[in-house]
């Protein structure tokens, strides 16, 4: 579903992934863990085409990202991507936000978009919240309507960026309550987080990256219990040690 | 004499109403077309075009860093030597449309660029086209931020449209110069056409100031 090979990035002289060769399969959720600065985020935003690459191939559900052939947008539809500052739109209400691309991208009728995004809503928990703006939610609220802002364009893949690194510790739990329902549905996807429960529950493998290469990978099981290199052993120590 | 002249004065008013009618009419359709080609010249200023961009930049700068006097006489008189005609209304539109122009478009690429990246690339992720991020997404925030500065500068070139008189067109300031060869008192006339003026200016004034406090409300789209 996800396939990079080979994968180079440079910001400049700065080589931020280095030769990153990763498969993730349908209905797979893959977590990406590793310090600050190890290249994570840039990763997952290299799969919806954020960033660019600069050598290698990456093939996003059969289009082939960055190749001027490959329709972007197209390919964006399919991908969700949930940002760890949840990026909604604060001139928009929470019905809005949520119906803005099926109506615009998807071209389906208003009224059905608006009854998918209330349906899609009240599965957030956030039933009540339909004509509320951003900025009269909680930070767990909007990180909640962000996803279900990817959800209601049926997406392929969800990507996640750090989705729970800016809230509150208090709010945590309800947002990544919704991810692992979305994982038991058999979404594809691709979670950079250091919420070391959700991957024991529902990863089925744990990326570790340090300096922009991949390190290690394995299940949970293996990562947490047996990590293969003192560099995941000391990220875990620190993260772990709490 | 004093009332002899406010007689006098009086007895003007058909000029005078003239000159607010020419006033009025070159600073509406100015506005209008200057604000249209201002925010086609703001999303461009600020779209992936480099070249494109850089021209409007000098272009900006040009017209911002010379006087407008010097900018009419240029299409006033130098135009018809190159062969194209006009007419001293048309030459006052073409100039203070421009002029608006210019500025609207620092205004609304200011305003574009004010609106956080997170915001587009949420955009760009949810498979909106360009058009459809700039309209959806971009240009209401980026009007929140821009339409007190926008009615501001609507103010200033209101003001700017009494230049044109030097080129001989019967506004307010042209009507003021007639009148006080036949009233030789200066403070009225012109006094009277400072209120002229400031009849046109003041509920746009009044306009931004509100539009100004409302920016301070949480959320939403600006609403007139």
């Amino acid at each position: 579903m996800i396939e990079f090979r080979g994968v180079n990035k440079w910001f400049g002289a700065l080589h931020v992934l280095k030769d990153i060769t990763l498969n993730v399969e349908p209905r797979e959720v893959v977590v990406v863990c590793g310090p600050s600065g190890s290249g994570k985020s840039t990763l997952i935003r290299c799969v919806n085409g954020l960033e660019s690459t600069k050598d290698g191939d990456l093939v996003v559900d059969g289009h082939r990202v960055g190749d001027p052939a490959t329709d972007m947008t197209e390919l964006r539809a399919e991908v969700g991507f949930v940002f760890q500052s949840f990026n909604l739109y604060p001139h928009k209400t929470a019905l809005e936000n949520v119906t803005l691309a099926p109506i615009h991208v998807r071209k389906i009728a208003r009224s059905a978009a608006e009854a998918a995004g209330r349906e899609m809503l009240a599965r957030v928990g956030l039933a009540d919240k339909f004509n509320a703006y951003p900025s009269e939610l909680s930070g767990g609220q909007q990180q909640r309507v962000a996803i279900a802002r990817c959800l209601c364009m049926r997406p392929k893949i969800m990507l996640f960026d750090e989705p729970t690194s800016a809230l509150d510790p208090e709010m945590i739990s309800e947002v990544l309550d919704v991810m692992v329902s979305v994982a038991e549905e058999g979404m594809t996807m691709m979670v950079v987080t250091h919420e070391m429960g959700f991957a024991r529950k529902v990863a089925q493998r744990v990326v570790f990256m340090d300096a922009g290469a991949i390190v290690e990978s394995g299940t949970p099981e293996e990562f947490f219990s047996n990590p293969k290199t003192d560099r995941s052993r000391a990220f875990l120590s620190k993260i772990l040690r709490h | 004499m004093i009332w002899q002249q406010f007689q006098s004065l009086i007895g003007s008013y058909p000029l005078a109403l003239r000159g607010l009618g020419m006033t009025v009419a070159l600073s509406l359709i100015s506005l209008v077309v200057g604000t249209l080609v201002g925010f086609a010249l703001g999303i461009l200023r600020t779209g992936g075009n480099q070249l494109i961009s850089r021209a409007i930049g000098v272009w900006v700068d040009l017209i911002r860093g010379t006087p407008f006097l010097v900018q009419i006489f240029l299409i006033f008189f130098i135009l018809p030597e190159l062969g194209i005609e006009l007419d001293a209304f048309t030459a006052g539109i073409i100039a203070l449309s421009n002029l608006a122009a210019c500025f609207i478009c620092e205004i609304v690429a200011a305003g574009i660029r004010a609106v956080p990246t997170g915001q587009v690339e949420a955009a760009l992720a949810s498979g909106l086209a360009r058009w459809q991020r700039m309209r959806q997404v971009v240009l209401p925030q980026a009007m929140r931020m821009s339409l007190p500065p926008l009615v501001g500068q609507y103010v200033l070139l209101i003001k700017d449209s009494s230049v044109v008189s030097a080129i001989g067109l019967t506004d307010l300031t042209r009507v003021g110069w007639l009148v006080v060869q036949r009233v030789p008192n200066g403070l009225l006339v012109f006094a009277i056409v400072g209120i002229g003026y400031f009849v046109v200016c003041y509920p746009l004034i009044l306009l931004a100031r509100r539009l100004e406090s409302r920016m301070g409300a949480a959320h939403g789209e600006v609403q007139l």
